[in-house]
């Protein structure tokens, strides 16, 4: 079984691919820009001080790492795999100590380099799924046995707890169906999955309902903006949380504190309705012009909210088909590789890479709790942006060493 | 398509994979299909709500003209000194970030001065009780936006030579509620003041004049009921938008032509949205509707015979006299003049005055005798007394009275067991007689013998006892027996006595007195009286045809004799020439009138007061005018009265004259 395309290409890069990820950094760049020249502070600095500036270096230094990445075959890369976990996992312990781990939004999820906010979050991802899909490419038949199996779970939940401790919800969840799927393609037996899958539901279900149901005396502690992100979500009103004897006041701060945080949600939602069908046109949108999108987040988190609004539904869609553009060409990459360590890499990274889009584009419409999570090559930041690039860059890898050449 | 590949192969979990993505996608686009295209208006009305402060922009108002295009009632200039909060917004976070930092110095050191008292460091428990609160920190920045605006205000004040300050509970007020609009920091800026402000060059300080349109009335008092008065009120009217976030000030007319017209004058309100940001301030704005200006109301007042009335009413009776005079064209029913005394300034009621004046009117409005708010010359009952009696005698006449008959009066007369007294003096009274003496004995006498029934029908000819439709809503239609009345058992022959000397079960109005006088003058045609000439646009070059009200506008005709009109011409002018109304007289112009002195008896019939009067027409020859002056608590219709109906016709004359001459001039 020979696929055509691969005598066509040869031992070349993936071209559909790179044209696609080409078109989605020049959306970056340019709704980067639109987010931010509305800040009157912003528009003053020289062109080289903006942030879309800033984003297109990294756009820059994240090909160039990519490009890195993929003249070292990938054996080479998974047997390092290992040394790179432990890293990251001594990363993401050192950022959880104070006077190390940089504070911001309630968060110590970053390590201060001076020129850089280093996020190690990101990266630990990429070292996980190297790590993890190292770890299974091993014969299936030693997967069927039960210890390989919780040695392949303790291997997500290591950086999942420790980026929960951050707190950062959103970078820790998207671990999970990673390395659930790569399990699964790796050949996990199915009955070990469903379990921990039904096991994982039921803890999840129980743990929600304790949040949103039980009397606050005998709820779990969380960060408060966490349990309040959830209560938004989920649509509760915070004042059925109040202590019974709480005064009017009280509830009435209560509810304003509700109403404070279900405002980035509505205003999300509002600027992406607002778009309608055709939009309202680049650097037109109100919503984050007049400052009701917050412009902490507009560039980062809320990005999408900025392009649906000013792109209307047939922006909305072209982003969403370029990501199914890179995600199935990542898939026909997996199955196109030559081993079953690139198939798994490869099918980690769509998984990541499709978690962050779906838990970020359905935060802005409301089907998905506020998380945090950024989109992939769109929202501003380096550490996203570097760790998205390398990650392309590894699938590209995969498609060099391809099988039958 | 060549990405779908994958799924044709046989590698399940890698097509399991895909499909899972598949699914994910479809959710996504569903999701987003469901927020921008089904719900897409939806938000969009979000946005608008809460980006958006819509403003209700008045109309500049119309003005109210006299028959010759003289200004009665029009708007001023009004220049606000305002406060444009928006532009203060870096001095306010500049003062609120030191007012924190403050604090935040304040309570470090409180909690150092803990900390070394007690030779520990504090748990986080204990800081907690340095913290401020919520209600702290918004005081903070209250106060401290506050300082910024007022040393901003009192700053001007110093450079204007005017101490001002800010109210602060009105500065946080407002702030909160009205962030897009600017503040008043000082309305009604004065010549000076405004001169002042421009030389200084306040150009950063984040204020601006503003001017404003305010009803204003040039003449003051003049023709003040008529005119009646306008009042603040922002409210929308039928066929605008009723929601705004903010009204600017506007006015809605109460009475008088202000407000009969209102719905012409004010014309229709404009809409201005307000863009603004997150925090409220006001970004761009722009309008939705332009307002449309209302439309002037010419008057039929003509303001030379209108101020003429003033004056000399003023200067016989004085600024308090209780008084109505109307003068009126026979011909065309055109109301020239109009007067009530006492009056109000209606500058009052949109605060043009200063505060001596205001103080002066507050305490008139306050007077029961006084009562300046009504208009003596349509809105009040007065019996009419002898001025009623060409009327009686008309009546007499139709039904076959000889003028030339004489009636005996020996100084009182009987009626039942009912004693009326008679001014007139003892003797021998025809009609020419009991006109000019005031003879109530011969009128009583006529009255009578031709039947109350025939003075009433001829009172109903004349429309007494109803409204004669005015659009200035201060109207009262009078009292009048009706025949069925008349004709019922409980009526008896003294009260027809008393119809017959305008006495009694009977009321009328200045105004129903000169649409009688005018209807005997021109020969016995009842016109509706006409206030309003044209309502026409504010700007000349529109092209707009303006609505002009029909002139002579025909009530009813009386039905009587040319020769019998003749008659009671004839010794209406012998009581201006012989008579009680000789004060009347202007030389080169004949006066057709009767004086009248009723008396106004309480509950219990016992008089306590006097309504005097005169009414009249002129010329005898060719009637032009009619002209009615009513003075309450005067002296006699005579010497009251007549004196007054004198100025006036002096006052035609001299027009006429002049507008003869002109008309000569003209011709040459």
């Amino acid at each position: 079984m020979v696929d055509p395309s691969i005598n066509k290409h040869g031992n070349r890069l993936d071209r559909l691919q790179l044209v696609v990820l080409t078109g989605l950094m020049f959306l970056g760049a340019a709704f980067v820009f639109s987010a931010t020249m509305v800040n009157p502070l912003e528009a003053t600095k020289a062109w080289y001080g903006q942030t879309w500036f800033h984003q297109v270096i990294w756009y820059a230094l994240g090909f160039g790492a990519g490009a890195v990445i993929c003249l070292v075959d990938y054996h080479v890369l998974a047997r390092w795999s290992v040394v790179v976990y432990w890293a990251m996992i001594f990363c993401l312990v050192l950022v959880l100590i104070p006077h190390i781990g940089s504070m911001r939004f309630g968060a110590r999820r970053w390590i201060d380099l001076g020129f850089f906010q280093f996020q190690p979050s990101e990266f630990a991802k990429l070292a996980f799924i190297l790590a993890l899909a190292n770890f299974l490419s091993r014969p299936p038949e030693e997967l069927r046995i039960p210890l390989n199996f919780w040695k392949g779970i303790g291997l997500m939940m290591l950086p999942f707890a420790l980026i929960l401790k951050e707190p950062d919800l959103g970078s820790a969840l998207v671990l999970v169906p990673t390395g659930l799927m790569m399990m699964f393609v790796a050949g996990t037996p199915k009955r070990y999955l469903m379990k921990l899958v039904g096991a994982g539901s039921l803890v999840a279900a129980l743990f929600v309902a304790d949040i949103l149901f039980a009397p606050p005396s005998l709820q779990i502690s969380m960060q408060p903006y966490q349990r309040d992100r959830l209560l938004v979500y989920f649509g509760r009103d915070y004042t059925d949380f109040a202590p019974p004897n709480a005064t009017p006041a009280e509830l009435q701060r209560i509810h304003q504190q509700q109403l404070d945080d279900e405002y980035n949600v509505r205003q999300a939602l509002i600027s992406v309705g607002s778009g309608g069908l055709a939009g309202k046109g680049w650097r037109h949108g109100t919503q984050n012009a007049l400052g009701y999108l917050p412009r902490a987040v507009a560039h980062n988190d809320f990005i999408f909210s900025v392009i649906a609004e000013e792109e209307g539904f047939v922006g909305s869609v072209i982003v969403l088909a370029l990501y199914a553009v890179i995600l199935f060409s990542g898939l026909r990459i997996a199955g196109q590789a030559r081993d079953r360590l690139g198939k798994l890499v490869v099918v980690g990274i769509v998984t990541l890479i499709f978690s962050h889009v779906f838990i970020n584009i359905g935060m802005n419409i409301r089907i998905m709790p506020v998380t945090g999570v950024p989109l992939p090559l769109l929202s501003y930041g380096g550490s996203s942006v570097l760790c998205s690039l390398i990650a392309l860059g590894l699938m590209q890898n995969v498609y060099i060493h391809r099988k039958g050449y | 398509m060549l990405i779908f590949d994958e799924l044709k192969k046989n590698d399940p979990q890698l097509r399991f994979v895909a499909v899972a993505l598949a699914i994910g996608f479809c959710i996504l686009l569903a999701g987003l299909w469901w927020v921008q295209i089904v719900s897409a208006r939806e938000y969009r009305n979000h946005l608008e709500t809460q980006s958006y402060r819509t403003v209700r922009i008045p109309a500049i108002r119309g003005k109210i003209l006299d028959r010759e295009g003289r200004v009665l009632a029009d708007n001023r200039p009004r220049y606000n000194l305002n406060l444009y909060l928006g532009d203060l917004r870096k001095e306010f976070n500049a003062s609120v970030n030191q007012s924190l930092a403050r604090a935040h110095g304040a309570q470090r050191q409180e909690i150092a001065a803990q900390e070394k008292k007690l030779g520990r460091a504090l748990t986080k428990n204990e800081r907690k009780q340095f913290a401020l609160s919520t209600e702290e920190l918004t005081q903070l920045r209250t106060g401290a936006r506050f300082r910024v605006a007022d040393s901003i205000v009192s700053q001007i004040g110093g450079q204007l030579q005017q101490p001002l300050s800010l109210n602060a509970t009105r500065f946080a007020r407002d702030y909160d509620t009205r962030l897009a609009l600017p503040l008043t920091i000082l309305p009604d800026l004065d010549q000076t003041f405004v001169a002042r402000y421009e030389e200084n060059s306040f150009a950063d300080s984040g204020t601006d004049l503003e001017i404003q349109s305010v009803r204003n009335y040039p003449l003051g008092t003049t023709a003040s009921h008529l005119l009646g008065y306008v009042q603040r009120d922002e409210s929308s009217v039928e066929g605008e938008d009723a929601y705004f976030s903010y009204r600017l000030p506007d006015y809605r007319g109460v009475v008088g032509i202000e407000g009969g017209y209102d719905s012409y004058l004010r014309g229709r309100a404009g809409a201005e949205a307000v863009l603004v940001n997150n925090l409220g301030y006001r970004q761009t704005e722009n309008f939705w509707n332009q307002p449309e200006a209302g439309h002037n109301v010419v008057l039929t007042i003509d303001l030379d015979i209108q101020r003429a009335a003033e004056a000399s009413l003023e200067q016989h009776r004085g600024p308090d006299a209780r008084a109505a005079i109307v003068v009126m064209d026979v011909h065309s029913g055109d109301v020239l003049a109009m007067v009530s005394s006492p009056t109000i300034n209606p500058n009052y009621y949109t605060g043009g005055l200063s505060p001596d004046e205001n103080q002066k009117i507050s305490a008139a409005l306050a007077d029961p005798k006084l009562r300046p708010q009504i208009n003596r010359a349509t809105q009040e009952n007065y019996a009419p007394g002898s001025i009623f009696k060409p009327i009686v005698g008309l009546a007499a006449l139709e039904a076959g009275l000889n003028p030339d008959a004489l009636v005996d009066n020996p100084g009182y007369i009987y009626v039942g067991r009912r004693h009326i007294g008679d001014l007139a003096p003892p003797g021998q009274y025809n009609l020419r007689r009991a006109i000019i003496e005031s003879c109530n004995t011969y009128f009583i006498t006529i009255g009578l013998r031709a039947g109350i029934e025939n003075v009433v029908r001829m009172a109903e000819k004349f429309h007494f006892g109803e409204r004669t439709d005015l659009p200035t809503r201060q109207e009262t239609k009078g009292v009048f027996p009706t025949l069925k009345q008349v004709k019922s058992s409980d009526w008896h022959d003294g009260d027809s006595a008393n119809i017959c000397i305008g006495q009694g079960e009977m009321a009328v109005t200045p105004l129903q007195m000169a649409v009688a006088y005018s209807a005997i003058a021109n020969g016995g045609t009842v016109l509706w009286p006409r206030l309003v000439e044209k309502i026409e646009s504010q700007d000349p070059t529109s092209g707009e045809t303006p609505t002009i009200f029909p002139t002579g506008l025909v009530r009813d005709h009386l039905g009587v004799s040319a020769h019998n009109l003749k008659i009671l011409h004839d010794t209406m002018l012998a009581e201006t020439v012989e008579g009680t109304g000789k004060p009347a007289q202007v030389p080169g112009l004949q006066i057709c009138g009767k004086t009248g002195t009723a008396e106004v008896m309480n509950e219990h019939n016992v008089k306590i007061d006097r309504t005097t009067w005169f009414a009249s027409f002129a010329p005898y020859e060719n009637p032009k005018y009619a002209v009615v002056v009513m003075v309450e608590s005067g002296t006699f219709g005579g010497p009251t009265c007549a004196p007054i109906a004198h100025d006036i016709y002096e006052e035609i004359l001299k027009k006429e004259n002049t507008s003869a001459s002109k008309v000569l001039a003209a011709a040459n």
